[in-house]
């Protein structure tokens, strides 16, 4: 079988590439930003979550709650996943990723053990309410900047990884 | 003019190139997702489908039932090697070829810039 390829439909086709992987982008921005509505969600939960440390439950609701709060937030994940159109395929993710999610994770049990320290060390009135209320503060303040930080490599990182790369149009001999 | 190693005569066409460069950036893609970027019809885009499906290139997953139905198409490892090998080869084409001046370099987004053509055949 013999196809007829020239340069310059070569390199329209390489050209042609990067069209429909902009679009890929314009999902993963598209369905990041209206991620709102989940990130409040999981910010109330975890409210109700840590401000129940402060009533006196008996062991087992205590370890109930938890399975409940696990359960709710699995279920948020699997439905926020359910709705999108598309995944990034992991070659295009980079190091932020993994660090923003890091940084989450420490930036959120630093702020709750350390406020939850402060509200007893100060005897301040409902410490659990006052640390539910900081560590679900300090979350929704974090949340967006790091995710626009994540995203906005994105795109860049992807243009790095195009296979079409950015030579110059062929000319005729 | 040798053959470029690589060169794909099932992802050569414009729309299965299309189809395929999407899908390589990501790890799936619903199917109405793949349709609306590429404006194509249901019809099209599920016959390119099932022809690259048939070559083992893709993986077509039907997820739900009723009105949750959702199609998710994947590529393959055999389909993402045989992408990189297609555009490797294009490159190859392209590279072999004189190069335009610097006023003629083209930007990312344009994608109308003329090329005029150093003709070059590729057998398979």
């Amino acid at each position: 079988m013999t196809t007829p390829v020239d340069a310059e439909r070569a390199w329209q086709d390489l050209q042609r590439i990067r069209v429909p992987q902009e679009r890929v982008y314009d999902e993963v921005e598209r369905g990041a930003s209206g991620e709102a509505a989940t990130t409040y969600i999981t910010a109330t939960l975890m409210w109700l979550f840590v401000a129940s440390w402060g009533l006196t439950l008996p062991d087992w609701i205590f370890w109930l709650l938890t399975v409940a709060y696990v359960v709710l937030l699995g279920t948020l994940i699997t439905f926020a996943a359910r709705r999108a159109r598309v995944r990034l395929h992991r070659s295009r993710h980079t190091w932020r990723s993994v660090a923003s999610a890091l940084a989450g994770a420490v930036v959120s049990l630093t702020t709750l053990l350390l406020s939850g320290f402060l509200a007893r060390s100060l005897h301040l009135p409902l410490p659990t309410v006052i640390q539910a209320t900081v560590s679900v503060g300090v979350h929704l303040l974090c949340v967006g900047p790091a995710n626009r930080w994540t995203r906005s490599a994105l795109r860049s990182h992807g243009a790095r990884l195009d296979p079409s790369g950015s030579r110059p149009a062929p000319t005729a001999p | 003019m040798s053959t470029p190693t690589g060169f794909d005569e099932l992802i050569h066409p414009a729309t299965r190139l299309s189809v395929v460069a999407l899908l390589a950036a990501t790890e799936w893609a619903d199917f109405p997702f793949i349709r609306d970027s590429l404006s194509l019809s249901d019809s099209a885009l599920s016959k390119q489908l099932h022809t690259l499906e048939e070559a083992g290139y893709l993986e077509i997953r039907k997820e739900g039932g009723g009105r949750r139905r959702r199609t998710k198409v994947r590529l393959t490892d055999r389909g993402r090697t045989a992408f990189e090998g297609h555009v490797a080869a294009l490159r190859a084409i392209v590279e072999d070829a004189p190069t335009a001046t610097p006023a003629a370099t083209a930007p990312a987004e344009d994608t109308t810039t003329p090329a005029p053509a150093t003709a070059a055949e590729v057998t398979r």
